[in-house]
């Protein structure tokens, strides 16, 4: 690793300056949990890194009036974890948690950066887009928001320009909602995922009426299965319906082979924990 | 002597513990030395080449750079720069030929290791590639030949032999022959024969390899996270045609070491760089460059038994190839010294053993907790299984029938002593409550249950030294040659001497080893400190208690009541003077018949080690959860119960990383996935939620305190234990290491008759 410039603005302004256009050399830095492995590797050898620690428009977790949770984009995820309002709220999150990485990790990594950093083996992307969380980006022109389901477009690709930065990320409310996540690793316990579902449903006595199912780790971005979502529309859950929705994830994707299992192998494992996932998101809210 | 033990069986916090939390303890990283260079190392790419070339021209022109060896500039310092423990085989950067990807073939030194570390991206080498051979079995027939002539170090007499032997990769083969196992088999009811593999893995300290060199004059002082300091000394004299007095080799604390940073690995490279600089030299790897330094041995092993109707093995034939990688390392030796336990901890009278080291192009291997035992064990103790299965037999009864109980010969003919092997297998069994019945799972999960056993012999002849200094004031100075590398050596030495002189071992300061103070050892390895250094060490205490008793002699003081400083001050006339004890400790040992391998006394201990698991297998994707994992050994009386707990949890967690996630994939000698990112050991979340070690109650005569080694000892027998559980669990058999999901999942459907179809 060889020496490199880091600056800590205090205002947004003096971040997006120091940021300035296409240089690829220059990157913002949240935890750098992500970053720090790629400039071990060499993969990314940074000129200037412009550290968001000081920016306090990016810190906080705060509820909103409509019952959902705002997290400024610099929270660490330890602080998500342990943060009794996400429990109350959102306890999908807090569940997540408890095998993403490690305490080490989770400790320095922020979810601004989990979010923007594209890597298609992560945890919170599927997750959030499932639950409908939207992000919050300031730029020179000002602020816009994205929803995390839209903000992946290819491998490491997100619709971040180089002076864009995630303020922070917002959760609408899960009341009524049944949801959960099931990461499936293939190495150790607290690998990234070889595949994560995530599923946000909404059931009345006539079925469910809403499903949003996201996977992730398989294709190159998070990746919304609307056949699974269609097929579970207006239905009752059982063991059936719940094989049905992991033939048909299984058939609505073509995973790739990687260091953590061949295609035909993840096949099998979305087949299953798709099944898996929508089960354990009814039982959250049958007990 | 005092009627009750205080300091031993105390299970006392490490002397180090609170100098370790607080940042204070030495290790080689912190070092920095006035005007020292910073070496970086440029590594080959390819897996087997001839140099064409090396164009240093740009590295050395970049600003900061100080220069960039190569082996050629070497040669003009050292003109056979050859080292190893077995075979003078490994050159201090590549001369001639590459034999592995990431051998070293140059060095950038600069201040800055910034500044050495992009010169490195400037050096351009240029190789004709030469066939390469990866795999053990391939290695023994194939025309790519690694080495062109054999070079084993003149020291040993046993592989003379092998002096000049050329167009093979053998670097040594090993027999051992016991009873007449050819016609045993022709009348054994039966005869099962399997093959079992294990794959390469790594070491993984947490503090990667690091050393410095300074010269001086006519000396050279070297720091090392180093296992073994004395050899350190006595290679790098060899090397360079000096006297072992004029190297000085110091070692701090090591953070890990599992047999990684044994012998020579970074010293005679920055030895070398530091005497042609003239300036102090420091390389530290990074935790990526570990790969390709020294690993664990693949192996592929086919056991063949004759069993007689009743479950009695009474022939045994084991064949093991050991992939020894590019450079032979103390391969040979695993090869030798754990192959003739490859039959198994049973009463056979009938076996025959060929082992045979082979050299490949892979990073070289070595010793990892266990110096080859584990691999056995995960072959010997899965073959007992299914030959328990086939016969119908319970797998608990069919070693019970076949055990190797006190008294009788082991397969080199040596009586067993002091091993306490059914004691461990019952105490396994008994925690497992083998005879109650077992919930076995429903729908897709299905539980199962298993348990191995297994053995090992320490490694022998070997010598141990030791030095304890008594201060006028009564407070002792222990001066030994063992590393501390996490193990708690200097803990429980301490122990002994506080024992010895009657004082609480939190007085007894033990020095880091420097050769210029602390006097020879062998190695810290093989789990054989505890017993050698144990005994030398105590004999060191017992040596100045005489002195001091005989200074109160002298005196006509009554000597075992006089306080020390009371002697000291009569003898002296004031707080001054020094007693000295001192400790030599070489165990009695009989080498094997080089024919046959008999020998009637082939160790001085045995280390007995045995696993039970309880499992469930989700049978929808493969994923093997471990629920419960106990532990049991004989490692006679532990000294420090509270160390011996952490060491067999230790043990066991490596070994649970080995069985079921660990590799390094490579792809055209290249390790693919030689980083943290992708080579994944186990986490908290990997270990089972029902961990239970026990030590068994023994007693190793001989010993100090009756207390033998135990580092490695809860590695053996958890592959296996784990491999049987699945069996029991869904009777799939595995028979390569690691047990992924995947290849369980795949498994489960070839025995399903459906296997899964690639896409």
């Amino acid at each position: 690793m060889s020496p490199f410039e880091i600056a800590e603005p205090a205002t947004i302004a003096d971040a997006l300056a120091l940021l300035s256009g296409d240089d690829p050399d220059i990157r913002p830095l949240a935890g750098g949990s992500a970053l720090m492995l790629m400039m071990k590797s060499g993969v990314f050898r940074p000129t200037r890194l412009v550290s968001l620690r000081r920016l306090d428009e990016f810190t906080g977790i705060a509820a909103t009036p409509e019952g959902g949770i705002r997290i400024g984009a610099m929270t660490s995820l330890a602080a998500i974890e342990h943060s009794s309002l996400v429990k109350q709220r959102a306890p999908v999150i807090v569940e997540a948690m408890r095998r993403l990485a490690n305490v080490r990790v989770r400790n320095q990594a922020c979810i601004g950066g989990a979010l923007a950093h594209g890597d298609p083996h992560l945890d919170m992307p599927p997750l959030l887009a499932a639950l409908g969380a939207e992000v919050t980006i300031v730029g020179p022109e000002g602020e816009r928001k994205v929803a995390v389901a839209d903000l992946y477009v290819g491998y490491y690709q997100t619709v971040l320009a180089g002076d864009e930065l995630i303020r922070e990320v917002s959760i609408p409310s899960l009341a009524g909602r049944h949801t959960a996540y099931q990461k499936c690793t293939t190495r150790s316990a607290d690998d990234w995922p070889a595949l994560g579902v995530a599923v946000n449903l909404r059931a009345g006595k006539s079925g469910i009426s809403e499903a949003r199912i996201v996977v992730g780790a398989v294709a190159e971005i998070p990746t919304q299965l609307r056949n699974v979502e269609m097929i579970l529309q207006g239905r009752t859950l059982d063991q059936a319906l719940l094989a049905q929705a992991g033939e048909a994830a299984a058939a609505e994707l073509s995973p790739t082979s990687d260091a953590r299992g061949s295609a035909a192998y993840k096949r099998q494992l979305v087949k299953v924990y798709v099944g898996r996932a929508i089960a354990a998101a009814m039982d959250v809210v049958a007990s | 002597m005092k009627a009750n033990t205080t300091q031993i069986g105390r299970s006392m916090p490490r002397l180090e513990a609170r100098a370790k939390v607080t940042g204070n303890t030495e290790y080689t990283h912190h070092l920095k030395l006035p005007g020292m260079l910073y070496g970086k190392i440029f590594r080959s790419t390819v897996a087997h080449g001839r140099i064409r070339s090396i164009d240093v021209s740009a590295a050395r022109a970049l600003e900061g750079v100080h220069s960039v060896i190569t082996g050629q500039d070497i040669l003009a310092l050292v003109p056979e720069p050859y080292f190893g423990p077995a075979f003078l085989d490994q050159p201090v950067l590549a001369l001639e030929k590459v034999r592995y990807v990431g051998e070293a073939v140059a060095v950038v030194l600069a201040s800055d290791p910034h500044v050495a570390e992009s010169a490195v991206q400037l050096i351009d080498a240029q190789y004709d590639e030469l066939p390469a051979v990866f795999d053990e079995i391939e290695a023994m027939t194939s025309e790519a030949i690694v080495h062109d002539v054999l070079k084993p170090s003149g020291t040993f007499p046993d592989l003379k032999h092998l002096v000049g032997r050329k167009n093979t990769n053998i670097a040594l083969d090993y027999h051992l022959k016991h009873g007449n196992a050819e016609k045993a088999f022709a009348e054994a009811d039966h005869v099962f024969e399997h093959t079992f593999k294990t794959q390469q893995v790594m070491h993984t300290p947490l503090e990667p390899m690091v050393s410095a060199a300074e010269p001086g004059d006519q000396r050279l002082t070297i720091y090392t996270a180093s296992q073994s300091p004395s050899f350190v000394r006595l290679e790098i004299a060899r090397l360079l045609g000096w006297q072992e007095s004029q190297v000085r080799v110091k070692v701090a604390h090591l953070g890990g070491g599992f047999g990684a940073k044994l012998y020579i690995k970074l010293e005679a490279l920055v030895a070398v760089l530091a005497l042609l600089t003239r300036r102090p030299v420091k390389i530290a790897l990074t935790m990526e460059e570990q790969f390709y330094t020294i690993t664990k041995h693949p192996t592929t092993f086919r056991i063949k038994s004759g069993v007689n109707k009743d479950g009695r093995i009474i022939a045994r034939r084991c064949d093991v190839w050991w992939n020894g990688g590019a450079y032979a390392d103390i391969g040979p030796r695993v090869t030798q010294k754990s192959g003739f336990t490859s039959g198994g901890p049973y009463d056979i009278e009938n076996i025959d053993i060929e082992s045979f080291a082979l050299y490949t192009n892979r990073p070289p291997s070595g010793a990892l907790r266990g110096f080859g035992i584990p691999q056995l064990v995960w072959a010997y103790e899965s073959h007992t299984d299914i030959i328990a299965r086939e016969l119908g037999m319970d797998t608990l009864a069919i070693r019970r029938k076949n055990i190797l109980r006190e008294g009788r010969p082991q397969a080199t003919g040596t009586p067993m002593r002091s091993a306490e092997i059914e004691l461990v297998l019952e105490r396994v069994a008994a925690r497992m409550k083998w005879d109650q019945p077992f919930d076995r799972g429903s729908g897709t999960i299905r539980r199962g249950r298993g348990l191995a056993i297994g053995y090992k012999a320490v490694v022998a002849p070997t010598t141990s030294t030791a030095m304890v200094t008594i201060a006028a004031d009564g407070s002792c100075i222990l001066a030994m040659s063992t590393v501390d590398m996490g193990q708690g050596s200097d803990t429980t030495m301490a122990q002994i001497v506080a024992e010895i002189m009657d004082i609480p071992a939190e007085r007894v300061r033990v020095l880091n080893p420097d050769t210029d103070v602390t006097p020879y050892d062998m190695a810290t390895l093989g789990s054989r400190s505890t017993y050698h250094m144990g005994n030398a060490v105590k004999l060191a205490s017992e040596d100045a208690r005489d002195k001091l008793l005989a200074m109160a002699m002298d005196l006509d003081l009554p000597p075992e009541t006089t306080p020390v400083p009371e002697l000291f001050r009569r003898k002296y006339g004031m707080q001054a003077g020094t007693v000295v004890g001192f400790g030599s400790f070489v165990p009695p040992y009989a080498p094997p018949d080089k024919t046959n391998g008999q020998s009637e006394n082939i160790t001085p201990f045995w280390m007995i080690g045995g696993t039970g698991v309880e499992l469930a297998v989700d049978t929808e994707t493969g994923h093997v959860r471990i629920e419960r994992m106990i532990n049991v050994v004989d490692c006679g009386t532990p000294l420090n119960p509270a160390i011996v707990e952490t060491q067999l949890s230790g043990a066991a967690i490596m070994q649970i990383g080995f069985s079921m996630q660990e590799k390094m994939e490579l792809d055209a000698g290249q390790v693919t996935n030689a980083s943290f990112a992708d080579y994944k050991i186990p986490g908290f979340h990997d270990i089972p939620p029902v961990f239970e070690n026990e030590m068994v109650d023994a007693h190793q005569p001989g010993a100090p305190f009756g207390a033998k080694g135990v580092g490695e000892s809860a590695t053996f027998s958890v592959s296996p234990a784990i491999a049987n559980a699945i069996h029991d669990a869904i009777g799939l058999r595995l028979t390569e290491l690691p047990m992924t999901p995947e290849s369980v999942y795949r498994a489960l459907r070839i025995l399903q008759n459906k296997p899964v179809e690639d896409e």
